[in-house]
Protein backbone atom coordinates (compact mmCIF):
# COMPACT_ATOMS: atom_id res chain seq x y z
CA UNK A 1 0.00 0.00 0.00
CA UNK A 2 1.11 3.56 -0.53
CA UNK A 3 1.56 6.47 -2.84
CA UNK A 4 4.43 6.21 -5.31
CA UNK A 5 4.98 9.94 -5.27
CA UNK A 6 5.14 10.65 -1.57
CA UNK A 7 8.61 9.82 -0.36
CA UNK A 8 8.70 6.93 2.10
CA UNK A 9 5.00 6.27 1.57
CA UNK A 10 6.08 4.65 -1.69
CA UNK A 11 7.76 1.74 0.09
CA UNK A 12 4.76 -0.56 -0.45
CA UNK A 13 4.68 -0.03 -4.25
CA UNK A 14 8.50 -0.26 -4.26
CA UNK A 15 8.41 -3.70 -2.67
CA UNK A 16 5.53 -4.96 -4.82
CA UNK A 17 7.21 -3.82 -8.01
CA UNK A 18 10.44 -5.68 -7.20
CA UNK A 19 8.75 -8.81 -5.89
CA UNK A 20 6.58 -9.07 -8.98
CA UNK A 21 9.60 -9.75 -11.16
CA UNK A 22 10.76 -12.52 -8.82
CA UNK A 23 7.48 -14.37 -8.42
CA UNK A 24 5.29 -16.45 -10.69
CA UNK A 25 1.96 -14.90 -11.78
CA UNK A 26 0.21 -17.42 -9.51
CA UNK A 27 1.30 -15.23 -6.61
CA UNK A 28 -0.40 -11.87 -7.21
CA UNK A 29 1.47 -8.68 -6.33
CA UNK A 30 -1.25 -6.08 -5.89
CA UNK A 31 -0.62 -2.38 -5.47
CA UNK A 32 -3.21 -0.43 -3.52
CA UNK A 33 -3.19 3.37 -3.56
CA UNK A 34 -5.30 3.58 -0.45
CA UNK A 35 -8.67 2.31 -1.55
CA UNK A 36 -9.58 0.00 1.31
CA UNK A 37 -12.71 -1.26 -0.39
CA UNK A 38 -10.44 -2.81 -3.02
CA UNK A 39 -8.29 -4.24 -0.28
CA UNK A 40 -11.27 -6.14 1.09
CA UNK A 41 -11.96 -7.56 -2.32
CA UNK A 42 -8.32 -8.45 -2.95
CA UNK A 43 -7.45 -10.17 0.31
CA UNK A 44 -10.53 -12.36 0.77
CA UNK A 45 -9.48 -15.94 1.77
CA UNK A 46 -5.88 -15.32 0.75
CA UNK A 47 -2.54 -15.57 2.50
CA UNK A 48 -1.56 -11.92 2.52
CA UNK A 49 1.64 -10.02 3.20
CA UNK A 50 0.73 -6.35 3.46
CA UNK A 51 3.52 -3.81 3.24
CA UNK A 52 2.83 -0.22 4.18
CA UNK A 53 4.68 2.80 5.48
CA UNK A 54 3.83 4.29 8.84
CA UNK A 55 4.54 7.66 10.32
CA UNK A 56 5.44 7.40 13.99
CA UNK A 57 7.72 8.96 16.54
CA UNK A 58 7.80 5.70 18.49
CA UNK A 59 10.41 4.03 16.28
CA UNK A 60 13.31 5.29 14.19
CA UNK A 61 13.00 5.51 10.38
CA UNK A 62 13.59 2.13 8.78
CA UNK A 63 12.28 0.14 11.74
CA UNK A 64 9.97 -2.68 10.63
CA UNK A 65 6.97 -3.38 12.84
CA UNK A 66 5.61 -6.86 12.13
CA UNK A 67 2.01 -7.59 13.06
CA UNK A 68 -0.27 -10.54 12.70
CA UNK A 69 -3.30 -8.69 11.33
CA UNK A 70 -5.74 -11.38 12.43
CA UNK A 71 -4.50 -11.77 15.98
CA UNK A 72 -3.00 -8.48 17.06
CA UNK A 73 -4.70 -5.14 17.47
CA UNK A 74 -3.87 -2.65 14.78
CA UNK A 75 -2.77 0.59 16.46
CA UNK A 76 -5.27 3.40 16.15
CA UNK A 77 -4.76 5.70 13.22
CA UNK A 78 -5.59 9.34 12.75
CA UNK A 79 -7.14 8.36 9.46
CA UNK A 80 -10.87 7.86 10.05
CA UNK A 81 -13.66 6.78 7.75
CA UNK A 82 -14.26 9.43 5.16
CA UNK A 83 -15.18 9.65 1.54
CA UNK A 84 -11.56 8.75 0.87
CA UNK A 85 -11.81 5.38 2.51
CA UNK A 86 -11.21 3.43 5.66
CA UNK A 87 -8.14 2.77 7.74
CA UNK A 88 -6.79 -0.76 8.04
CA UNK A 89 -8.48 -1.43 11.37
CA UNK A 90 -11.84 -0.43 9.90
CA UNK A 91 -11.14 -2.40 6.74
CA UNK A 92 -10.57 -5.51 8.86
CA UNK A 93 -13.75 -4.86 10.82
CA UNK A 94 -15.70 -4.40 7.61
CA UNK A 95 -14.14 -7.53 6.11
CA UNK A 96 -15.18 -9.48 9.19
CA UNK A 97 -18.76 -8.24 8.80
CA UNK A 98 -18.76 -9.17 5.12
CA UNK A 99 -17.04 -12.52 5.67
CA UNK A 100 -14.23 -11.31 3.46
CA UNK A 101 -11.29 -11.86 5.76
CA UNK A 102 -7.89 -12.97 4.56
CA UNK A 103 -6.80 -16.47 5.57
CA UNK A 104 -3.57 -15.05 6.99
CA UNK A 105 -2.48 -11.45 7.24
CA UNK A 106 1.11 -10.52 7.92
CA UNK A 107 1.58 -6.77 8.14
CA UNK A 108 4.98 -5.21 7.60
CA UNK A 109 4.74 -1.61 8.77
CA UNK A 110 7.90 0.24 7.77
CA UNK A 111 8.56 3.43 9.70
CA UNK A 112 9.16 6.31 7.33
CA UNK A 113 11.02 9.56 7.69
CA UNK A 114 10.08 11.82 4.78
CA UNK A 115 6.59 11.77 3.26
CA UNK A 116 6.89 14.84 1.09
CA UNK A 117 5.98 14.84 -2.59
CA UNK A 118 8.58 13.48 -5.00
CA UNK A 119 11.05 12.86 -2.21
CA UNK A 120 11.82 9.23 -3.08
CA UNK A 121 12.67 6.58 -0.50
CA UNK A 122 15.01 7.52 2.31
CA UNK A 123 18.09 5.31 2.72
CA UNK A 124 16.85 3.71 5.95
CA UNK A 125 13.48 2.84 4.44
CA UNK A 126 15.09 1.43 1.30
CA UNK A 127 17.24 -0.86 3.45
CA UNK A 128 14.18 -1.93 5.41
CA UNK A 129 12.37 -2.67 2.14
CA UNK A 130 15.19 -5.04 1.10
CA UNK A 131 14.88 -6.84 4.43
CA UNK A 132 11.10 -7.14 4.10
CA UNK A 133 11.44 -8.49 0.56
CA UNK A 134 13.85 -11.18 1.77
CA UNK A 135 11.44 -12.17 4.54
CA UNK A 136 8.48 -12.36 2.19
CA UNK A 137 10.40 -14.44 -0.34
CA UNK A 138 11.50 -16.82 2.44
CA UNK A 139 7.91 -17.10 3.64
CA UNK A 140 6.70 -17.92 0.15
CA UNK A 141 9.53 -20.43 -0.30
CA UNK A 142 8.51 -22.16 2.90
CA UNK A 143 4.83 -22.27 2.02
CA UNK A 144 5.02 -23.17 -1.65
CA UNK A 145 8.33 -24.92 -1.98
CA UNK A 146 9.47 -22.23 -4.35
CA UNK A 147 6.60 -22.17 -6.86
CA UNK B 1 -35.95 33.80 30.88
CA UNK B 2 -34.68 31.75 27.98
CA UNK B 3 -31.50 29.76 28.25
CA UNK B 4 -29.22 29.61 25.30
CA UNK B 5 -28.01 26.18 24.19
CA UNK B 6 -25.36 25.17 21.75
CA UNK B 7 -24.74 22.19 19.55
CA UNK B 8 -21.01 21.73 19.15
CA UNK B 9 -19.63 19.02 16.97
CA UNK B 10 -15.89 19.39 17.21
CA UNK B 11 -15.08 17.00 14.42
CA UNK B 12 -17.57 16.03 11.77
CA UNK B 13 -17.46 12.31 11.15
CA UNK B 14 -18.01 10.61 7.81
CA UNK B 15 -17.29 13.61 5.65
CA UNK B 16 -14.06 14.16 3.81
CA UNK B 17 -11.78 16.63 5.53
CA UNK B 18 -11.69 18.40 8.83
CA UNK B 19 -14.66 20.48 9.81
CA UNK B 20 -16.78 21.31 12.81
CA UNK B 21 -20.26 22.57 13.53
CA UNK B 22 -21.41 25.23 15.94
CA UNK B 23 -25.06 26.13 16.53
CA UNK B 24 -26.39 28.48 19.21
CA UNK B 25 -30.10 28.40 19.83
CA UNK B 26 -32.79 28.83 22.46
CA UNK B 27 -36.57 28.70 22.69
CA UNK B 28 -36.79 31.88 20.64
CA UNK B 29 -34.98 30.35 17.73
CA UNK B 30 -31.62 29.65 16.17
CA UNK B 31 -29.19 32.50 16.64
CA UNK B 32 -25.99 31.29 15.07
CA UNK B 33 -24.97 28.50 12.72
CA UNK B 34 -21.37 28.02 11.63
CA UNK B 35 -20.07 25.20 9.54
CA UNK B 36 -16.45 25.62 10.51
CA UNK B 37 -13.93 24.38 8.02
CA UNK B 38 -10.51 24.30 9.61
CA UNK B 39 -8.75 21.97 7.23
CA UNK B 40 -5.56 23.81 6.32
CA UNK B 41 -5.65 25.79 3.10
CA UNK B 42 -3.95 23.98 0.24
CA UNK B 43 -3.13 26.83 -2.14
CA UNK B 44 -3.64 24.88 -5.35
CA UNK B 45 -4.44 28.00 -7.31
CA UNK B 46 -1.23 29.54 -6.07
CA UNK B 47 1.04 26.77 -7.12
CA UNK B 48 -0.65 26.29 -10.47
CA UNK B 49 0.85 29.62 -11.44
CA UNK B 50 4.05 29.18 -13.42
CA UNK B 51 3.25 25.58 -14.36
CA UNK B 52 2.88 24.42 -17.94
CA UNK B 53 -0.70 24.38 -19.24
CA UNK B 54 -0.35 20.66 -20.00
CA UNK B 55 0.18 19.93 -16.32
CA UNK B 56 -3.16 21.39 -15.20
CA UNK B 57 -5.22 18.16 -15.45
CA UNK B 58 -2.72 16.07 -13.49
CA UNK B 59 -1.98 18.64 -10.80
CA UNK B 60 -5.60 19.52 -10.12
CA UNK B 61 -6.56 15.82 -10.02
CA UNK B 62 -4.58 15.74 -6.78
CA UNK B 63 -7.04 18.07 -5.08
CA UNK B 64 -9.26 15.09 -4.34
CA UNK B 65 -8.80 11.34 -4.05
CA UNK B 66 -12.44 10.51 -4.63
CA UNK B 67 -13.33 13.02 -7.33
CA UNK B 68 -10.05 13.46 -9.24
CA UNK B 69 -11.84 12.99 -12.57
CA UNK B 70 -13.98 16.04 -11.86
CA UNK B 71 -10.90 18.20 -11.30
CA UNK B 72 -9.16 16.68 -14.29
CA UNK B 73 -12.17 17.25 -16.53
CA UNK B 74 -12.81 20.83 -15.47
CA UNK B 75 -9.11 21.63 -15.83
CA UNK B 76 -8.61 20.01 -19.20
CA UNK B 77 -11.75 21.55 -20.62
CA UNK B 78 -10.83 24.98 -19.31
CA UNK B 79 -7.39 24.75 -20.95
CA UNK B 80 -8.93 23.47 -24.17
CA UNK B 81 -11.39 26.35 -24.03
CA UNK B 82 -8.46 28.76 -23.70
CA UNK B 83 -6.73 27.18 -26.68
CA UNK B 84 -9.91 27.16 -28.76
CA UNK B 85 -9.92 23.37 -29.14
CA UNK B 86 -13.04 21.44 -29.97
CA UNK B 87 -12.95 17.72 -29.33
CA UNK B 88 -14.58 15.15 -31.61
CA UNK B 89 -17.80 13.50 -30.43
CA UNK B 90 -15.82 10.26 -29.98
CA UNK B 91 -13.36 11.83 -27.56
CA UNK B 92 -16.19 13.61 -25.79
CA UNK B 93 -17.95 10.25 -25.33
CA UNK B 94 -14.86 8.69 -23.75
CA UNK B 95 -14.50 11.57 -21.31
CA UNK B 96 -18.14 11.14 -20.42
CA UNK B 97 -17.60 7.43 -19.87
CA UNK B 98 -14.77 8.22 -17.48
CA UNK B 99 -16.99 10.65 -15.59
CA UNK B 100 -19.62 7.90 -15.24
CA UNK B 101 -16.99 5.87 -13.40
CA UNK B 102 -16.32 8.65 -10.96
CA UNK B 103 -19.99 9.25 -10.21
CA UNK B 104 -20.39 5.55 -9.48
CA UNK B 105 -17.32 5.40 -7.22
CA UNK B 106 -18.18 8.52 -5.28
CA UNK B 107 -21.93 8.10 -4.98
CA UNK B 108 -21.85 4.43 -3.96
CA UNK B 109 -19.27 5.08 -1.26
CA UNK B 110 -21.36 7.95 0.04
CA UNK B 111 -24.65 6.08 -0.11
CA UNK B 112 -23.50 2.89 1.58
CA UNK B 113 -20.65 3.80 3.89
CA UNK B 114 -21.28 7.39 4.87
CA UNK B 115 -24.94 8.33 4.57
CA UNK B 116 -27.13 5.23 4.90
CA UNK B 117 -26.00 4.64 8.53
CA UNK B 118 -27.80 7.90 9.41
CA UNK B 119 -31.12 6.55 8.19
CA UNK B 120 -30.76 3.15 9.83
CA UNK B 121 -29.37 4.34 13.15
CA UNK B 122 -25.79 3.12 12.95
CA UNK B 123 -22.71 5.08 13.99
CA UNK B 124 -20.74 3.96 10.93
CA UNK B 125 -20.86 2.04 7.70
CA UNK B 126 -18.82 -0.72 9.31
CA UNK B 127 -21.39 -1.11 12.09
CA UNK B 128 -24.17 -1.14 9.50
CA UNK B 129 -22.35 -3.83 7.51
CA UNK B 130 -22.58 -6.19 10.47
CA UNK B 131 -26.38 -6.23 10.22
CA UNK B 132 -26.66 -5.61 6.48
CA UNK B 133 -23.68 -7.41 4.94
CA UNK B 134 -25.34 -8.16 1.60
CA UNK B 135 -26.38 -4.53 1.14
CA UNK B 136 -22.90 -3.20 1.83
CA UNK B 137 -21.32 -5.93 -0.29
CA UNK B 138 -23.52 -4.86 -3.21
CA UNK B 139 -22.40 -1.28 -2.71
CA UNK B 140 -18.77 -2.27 -2.80
CA UNK B 141 -19.36 -4.35 -5.92
CA UNK B 142 -20.81 -1.32 -7.67
CA UNK B 143 -17.95 0.84 -6.52
CA UNK B 144 -15.55 -1.71 -7.91
CA UNK B 145 -17.27 -1.50 -11.29
CA UNK B 146 -16.87 2.29 -11.16
CA UNK B 147 -13.19 1.76 -10.37
CA UNK B 148 -12.89 -0.44 -13.46
CA UNK B 149 -14.16 2.36 -15.69
CA UNK B 150 -11.74 4.88 -14.25
CA UNK B 151 -8.87 2.40 -14.41
CA UNK B 152 -9.49 1.65 -18.08
CA UNK B 153 -9.97 5.24 -19.19
CA UNK B 154 -7.70 6.90 -16.68
CA UNK B 155 -4.86 4.42 -16.44
CA UNK B 156 -5.46 3.79 -12.76
CA UNK B 157 -8.40 4.11 -10.45
CA UNK B 158 -7.06 6.75 -8.06
CA UNK B 159 -5.61 9.94 -9.49
CA UNK B 160 -5.90 8.87 -13.13
CA UNK B 161 -3.11 9.89 -15.49
CA UNK B 162 -4.39 9.15 -18.98
CA UNK B 163 -6.20 12.42 -19.69
CA UNK B 164 -4.25 15.03 -21.60
CA UNK B 165 -4.99 18.39 -23.13
CA UNK B 166 -6.54 17.56 -26.51
CA UNK B 167 -7.76 14.07 -25.62
CA UNK B 168 -6.19 11.00 -24.02
CA UNK B 169 -2.71 9.49 -24.05
CA UNK B 170 -4.08 6.04 -24.81
CA UNK B 171 -7.44 4.88 -26.12
CA UNK B 172 -9.20 1.79 -24.83
CA UNK B 173 -9.43 -1.18 -27.18
CA UNK B 174 -12.71 -2.77 -28.24
CA UNK B 175 -12.02 -5.99 -26.29
CA UNK B 176 -11.25 -3.96 -23.16
CA UNK B 177 -14.52 -2.07 -23.53
CA UNK B 178 -16.40 -5.31 -24.17
CA UNK B 179 -15.06 -6.85 -20.99
CA UNK B 180 -15.96 -3.71 -19.07
CA UNK B 181 -19.48 -3.74 -20.50
CA UNK B 182 -20.19 -7.19 -19.08
CA UNK B 183 -19.17 -6.05 -15.61
CA UNK B 184 -21.25 -2.89 -15.91
CA UNK B 185 -24.36 -4.80 -16.88
CA UNK B 186 -24.09 -6.97 -13.79
CA UNK B 187 -23.54 -3.95 -11.59
CA UNK B 188 -26.46 -2.10 -13.20
CA UNK B 189 -28.81 -4.70 -11.77
CA UNK B 190 -27.41 -3.95 -8.32
CA UNK B 191 -27.94 -0.24 -9.00
CA UNK B 192 -31.63 -0.87 -9.66
CA UNK B 193 -31.87 -2.64 -6.32
CA UNK B 194 -30.06 0.27 -4.70
CA UNK B 195 -32.73 2.70 -5.85
CA UNK B 196 -35.42 0.48 -4.39
CA UNK B 197 -33.51 0.14 -1.14
CA UNK B 198 -32.70 3.86 -0.85
CA UNK B 199 -36.33 4.77 -1.49
CA UNK B 200 -37.38 2.44 1.33
CA UNK B 201 -35.22 4.21 3.94
CA UNK B 202 -36.99 6.31 6.58
CA UNK B 203 -36.45 9.72 5.01
CA UNK B 204 -37.18 12.67 7.30
CA UNK B 205 -39.60 15.30 6.03
CA UNK B 206 -38.22 18.73 5.45
CA UNK B 207 -39.71 21.44 3.31
CA UNK B 208 -38.71 25.06 3.15
CA UNK B 209 -41.29 27.82 3.26
CA UNK B 210 -42.18 29.36 -0.13
CA UNK B 211 -40.12 32.48 0.62
CA UNK B 212 -37.04 30.33 1.27
CA UNK B 213 -37.09 27.87 -1.60
CA UNK B 214 -33.74 26.58 -2.79
CA UNK B 215 -32.19 27.97 -5.89
CA UNK B 216 -30.92 24.80 -7.56
CA UNK B 217 -27.98 25.39 -9.91
CA UNK B 218 -26.56 22.89 -12.39
CA UNK B 219 -25.27 22.52 -15.89
CA UNK B 220 -27.82 21.81 -18.55
CA UNK B 221 -27.40 20.71 -22.13
CA UNK B 222 -30.13 19.88 -24.61
CA UNK B 223 -28.33 16.70 -25.72
CA UNK B 224 -27.49 14.95 -22.47
CA UNK B 225 -27.76 14.69 -18.71
CA UNK B 226 -25.01 17.08 -17.58
CA UNK B 227 -21.47 15.96 -16.89
CA UNK B 228 -18.86 17.76 -18.96
CA UNK B 229 -20.68 20.53 -20.74
CA UNK B 230 -23.72 22.75 -20.85
CA UNK B 231 -24.95 26.13 -19.78
CA UNK B 232 -25.33 27.05 -16.13
CA UNK B 233 -29.01 27.19 -15.28
CA UNK B 234 -31.04 27.53 -12.14
CA UNK B 235 -34.58 27.07 -10.89
CA UNK B 236 -34.77 30.84 -10.44
CA UNK B 237 -34.20 31.77 -14.06
CA UNK B 238 -30.43 31.79 -14.40
CA UNK B 239 -29.31 30.68 -17.85
CA UNK B 240 -25.75 31.67 -18.68
CA UNK B 241 -22.71 30.49 -20.56
CA UNK B 242 -19.99 29.09 -18.31
CA UNK B 243 -17.75 31.97 -19.43
CA UNK B 244 -20.12 34.34 -17.58
CA UNK B 245 -19.72 32.51 -14.27
CA UNK B 246 -17.72 35.29 -12.62
CA UNK B 247 -20.46 37.83 -13.35
CA UNK B 248 -23.04 35.81 -11.46
CA UNK B 249 -21.18 34.07 -8.64
CA UNK B 250 -18.66 35.40 -6.20
CA UNK B 251 -16.77 34.15 -3.19
CA UNK B 252 -16.26 35.77 0.18
CA UNK B 253 -14.10 34.88 3.12
CA UNK B 254 -15.71 34.32 6.52
CA UNK B 255 -13.61 34.36 9.63
CA UNK B 256 -14.45 30.88 10.88
CA UNK B 257 -13.85 28.94 7.67
CA UNK B 258 -10.83 28.16 5.55
CA UNK B 259 -13.19 27.53 2.66
CA UNK B 260 -14.56 30.52 0.81
CA UNK B 261 -18.32 30.98 0.79
CA UNK B 262 -19.90 31.36 -2.63
CA UNK B 263 -22.99 33.36 -3.40
CA UNK B 264 -25.16 34.15 -6.37
CA UNK B 265 -24.52 37.81 -6.98
CA UNK B 266 -27.50 39.74 -5.63
CA UNK B 267 -29.30 36.63 -4.40
CA UNK B 268 -27.29 34.66 -1.87
CA UNK B 269 -27.13 30.94 -1.22
CA UNK B 270 -27.69 28.32 -3.90
CA UNK B 271 -27.79 24.54 -4.03
CA UNK B 272 -25.55 22.34 -6.20
CA UNK B 273 -25.19 18.60 -6.61
CA UNK B 274 -27.21 15.55 -7.59
CA UNK B 275 -30.51 17.02 -6.49
CA UNK B 276 -29.94 20.19 -8.52
CA UNK B 277 -28.90 18.17 -11.57
CA UNK B 278 -31.91 15.89 -11.21
CA UNK B 279 -34.43 18.69 -10.72
CA UNK B 280 -33.11 20.68 -13.66
CA UNK B 281 -32.47 17.80 -16.03
CA UNK B 282 -34.97 15.06 -15.24
CA UNK B 283 -36.11 14.89 -18.86
CA UNK B 284 -32.62 13.93 -20.00
CA UNK B 285 -32.34 10.85 -17.79
CA UNK B 286 -32.52 7.50 -19.54
CA UNK B 287 -35.86 5.70 -19.86
CA UNK B 288 -34.64 3.01 -17.44
CA UNK B 289 -33.89 5.57 -14.72
CA UNK B 290 -37.25 7.28 -15.18
CA UNK B 291 -38.97 3.91 -15.09
CA UNK B 292 -37.31 2.91 -11.80
CA UNK B 293 -37.92 6.36 -10.29
CA UNK B 294 -41.58 5.93 -11.21
CA UNK B 295 -41.72 2.44 -9.76
CA UNK B 296 -40.53 3.64 -6.37
CA UNK B 297 -42.79 6.69 -6.53
CA UNK B 298 -40.01 9.24 -6.63
CA UNK B 299 -41.11 12.56 -8.18
CA UNK B 300 -39.36 14.33 -11.05
CA UNK B 301 -38.72 17.31 -8.79
CA UNK B 302 -37.72 16.93 -5.17
CA UNK B 303 -36.58 19.59 -2.72
CA UNK B 304 -36.20 17.56 0.45
CA UNK B 305 -32.41 17.33 0.94
CA UNK B 306 -32.82 14.17 3.04
CA UNK B 307 -34.05 12.48 -0.14
CA UNK B 308 -30.74 13.19 -1.85
CA UNK B 309 -29.69 9.63 -1.06
CA UNK B 310 -32.41 8.44 -3.46
CA UNK B 311 -31.31 10.94 -6.09
CA UNK B 312 -27.73 9.70 -5.77
CA UNK B 313 -28.89 6.14 -6.26
CA UNK B 314 -30.80 7.21 -9.38
CA UNK B 315 -27.64 8.91 -10.66
CA UNK B 316 -25.64 5.74 -10.00
CA UNK B 317 -28.15 3.81 -12.08
CA UNK B 318 -27.96 6.49 -14.76
CA UNK B 319 -24.17 6.36 -14.79
CA UNK B 320 -24.21 2.59 -15.35
CA UNK B 321 -26.88 2.89 -18.02
CA UNK B 322 -25.05 5.72 -19.76
CA UNK B 323 -21.70 3.90 -19.58
CA UNK B 324 -23.22 0.85 -21.27
CA UNK B 325 -24.82 3.08 -23.92
CA UNK B 326 -21.52 4.81 -24.63
CA UNK B 327 -19.73 1.48 -25.02
CA UNK B 328 -22.48 0.13 -27.28
CA UNK B 329 -22.16 3.16 -29.54
CA UNK B 330 -18.39 3.39 -29.36
CA UNK B 331 -16.46 4.40 -32.44
CA UNK B 332 -12.74 4.80 -31.96
CA UNK B 333 -11.54 8.40 -32.38
CA UNK B 334 -9.29 9.01 -35.36
CA UNK B 335 -6.47 9.84 -32.99
CA UNK B 336 -6.12 9.72 -29.20
CA UNK B 337 -5.60 13.46 -29.03
CA UNK B 338 -5.41 16.71 -30.96
CA UNK B 339 -2.08 18.50 -31.06
CA UNK B 340 -2.01 21.69 -29.07
CA UNK B 341 0.13 24.81 -28.96
CA UNK B 342 0.02 27.56 -26.36
CA UNK B 343 -1.19 31.07 -27.00
CA UNK B 344 -1.91 33.94 -24.65
CA UNK B 345 -5.47 33.29 -23.58
CA UNK B 346 -7.96 32.72 -20.83
CA UNK B 347 -10.30 29.77 -20.67
CA UNK B 348 -12.85 28.39 -18.29
CA UNK B 349 -15.01 25.31 -17.87
CA UNK B 350 -17.51 23.88 -15.46
CA UNK B 351 -18.31 20.22 -15.07
CA UNK B 352 -20.57 18.27 -12.75
CA UNK B 353 -18.49 16.73 -9.99
CA UNK B 354 -20.43 14.17 -7.95
CA UNK B 355 -21.04 16.91 -5.38
CA UNK B 356 -22.00 19.55 -7.94
CA UNK B 357 -20.77 22.24 -10.29
CA UNK B 358 -16.99 22.64 -10.33
CA UNK B 359 -15.66 25.76 -12.03
CA UNK B 360 -12.09 26.28 -13.28
CA UNK B 361 -10.54 29.29 -15.02
CA UNK B 362 -6.96 29.59 -16.25
CA UNK B 363 -4.90 32.31 -17.84
CA UNK B 364 -2.11 31.08 -20.11
CA UNK B 365 0.78 33.17 -21.44
CA UNK B 366 2.52 32.90 -24.81
CA UNK B 367 5.02 30.34 -23.52
CA UNK B 368 2.29 28.09 -22.16
CA UNK B 369 2.75 28.97 -18.51
CA UNK B 370 -0.35 29.32 -16.38
CA UNK B 371 -0.39 32.88 -15.05
CA UNK B 372 -3.76 32.85 -13.32
CA UNK B 373 -5.95 30.10 -11.88
CA UNK B 374 -9.32 30.02 -10.20
CA UNK B 375 -10.98 26.87 -8.91
CA UNK B 376 -14.36 26.90 -7.20
CA UNK B 377 -15.23 23.57 -5.57
CA UNK B 378 -18.82 22.43 -5.04
CA UNK B 379 -18.62 22.28 -1.26
CA UNK B 380 -17.66 25.91 -0.91
CA UNK B 381 -20.64 26.77 -3.09
CA UNK B 382 -23.02 24.69 -1.00
CA UNK B 383 -21.69 25.88 2.34
CA UNK B 384 -24.20 28.69 2.81
CA UNK B 385 -27.09 26.44 1.89
CA UNK B 386 -25.95 23.84 4.41
CA UNK B 387 -25.91 26.50 7.13
CA UNK B 388 -29.31 27.81 6.02
CA UNK B 389 -30.73 24.28 6.14
CA UNK B 390 -29.56 23.82 9.71
CA UNK B 391 -30.96 27.21 10.70
CA UNK B 392 -34.33 26.46 9.14
CA UNK B 393 -34.74 22.82 10.15
CA UNK B 394 -33.56 23.09 13.72
CA UNK B 395 -36.81 24.50 15.16
CA UNK B 396 -38.64 21.29 14.27
CA UNK B 397 -35.98 19.20 16.01
CA UNK B 398 -35.45 21.26 19.17
CA UNK B 399 -37.47 18.79 21.23
CA UNK B 400 -34.93 16.04 20.53
CA UNK B 401 -32.41 14.91 23.11
CA UNK B 402 -29.01 16.49 22.57
CA UNK B 403 -27.39 13.40 21.04
CA UNK B 404 -30.30 12.92 18.64
CA UNK B 405 -30.26 16.60 17.74
CA UNK B 406 -26.57 16.39 16.96
CA UNK B 407 -27.10 13.26 14.86
CA UNK B 408 -29.84 14.98 12.88
CA UNK B 409 -27.59 17.99 12.26
CA UNK B 410 -24.78 15.75 11.05
CA UNK B 411 -27.20 13.92 8.80
CA UNK B 412 -28.32 17.24 7.34
CA UNK B 413 -24.68 18.03 6.54
CA UNK B 414 -24.06 14.61 5.03
CA UNK B 415 -27.07 15.16 2.75
CA UNK B 416 -24.62 17.27 0.79
CA UNK B 417 -21.68 14.83 0.89
CA UNK B 418 -19.38 17.77 1.57
CA UNK B 419 -15.77 17.34 0.60
CA UNK B 420 -14.09 19.73 2.95
CA UNK B 421 -10.59 18.97 1.72
CA UNK B 422 -11.65 19.98 -1.77
CA UNK B 423 -13.08 23.25 -0.63
CA UNK B 424 -10.05 24.51 1.27
CA UNK B 425 -7.55 24.79 -1.49
CA UNK B 426 -7.58 28.54 -1.43
CA UNK B 427 -7.52 31.19 1.21
CA UNK B 428 -7.81 34.78 0.16
CA UNK B 429 -5.17 36.83 1.95
CA UNK B 430 -5.69 40.52 2.53
CA UNK B 431 -2.32 42.10 3.14
CA UNK B 432 -2.36 45.48 4.80
CA UNK B 433 1.22 46.70 4.72
CA UNK B 434 2.25 49.11 7.43
CA UNK B 435 3.65 52.21 5.76
CA UNK B 436 6.74 53.88 7.18
CA UNK B 437 5.77 56.55 9.66
CA UNK B 438 2.25 55.31 10.13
Amino acid sequence: MGNRFRGDDSVGPYVVHRLRSQLTPSIPCIENNGDMSNLIEDWRDRHVCLVDAVQTAAYPPGEVVRLNGLKQDIPASLCRTSSHGLNIGEALELARALEAMPAHLEIYAICGRDFSFSAGLSAQVKAAAQQVMREILEKIQLQTGGL
Amino acid sequence: MTRSKTVKVDYLARVEGEGALYIRYDEDGVHEVKLKIFEPPRFFEGFMRGRDYREAPDITARICGICPVAYQMSAVHAVENALGLSLSPELHALRRLMYCGEWIESHTLHIYMLHAPDFLGYPSGVAMAKDHPKTVQDGLQMKKAGNEIVRLLGGREVHPINVRVGGFYRLPTHPELGELRDKLLRARDLAIETVRWAASLPIPDFARAPENTYEFVALSDPQEYPMNRGRIVSTHGLDIAVSDYDDHFHETHVEYSNALHSERVGRGAYFLGPMARYNLNYERLSPLVKQIAGEVGFPSFCSNPFASIVVRSLEVLYAFDEAVRIIDNYRAPQAPYIDTAPRPSTGCAATEAPRGLLFHRYGIDASGQIDDAKIVAPTSQNQKTIEDDLRLMLPQYMHLAEADLQARCEQAIRNYDPCISCSTHFLKLHLDPVRPGS
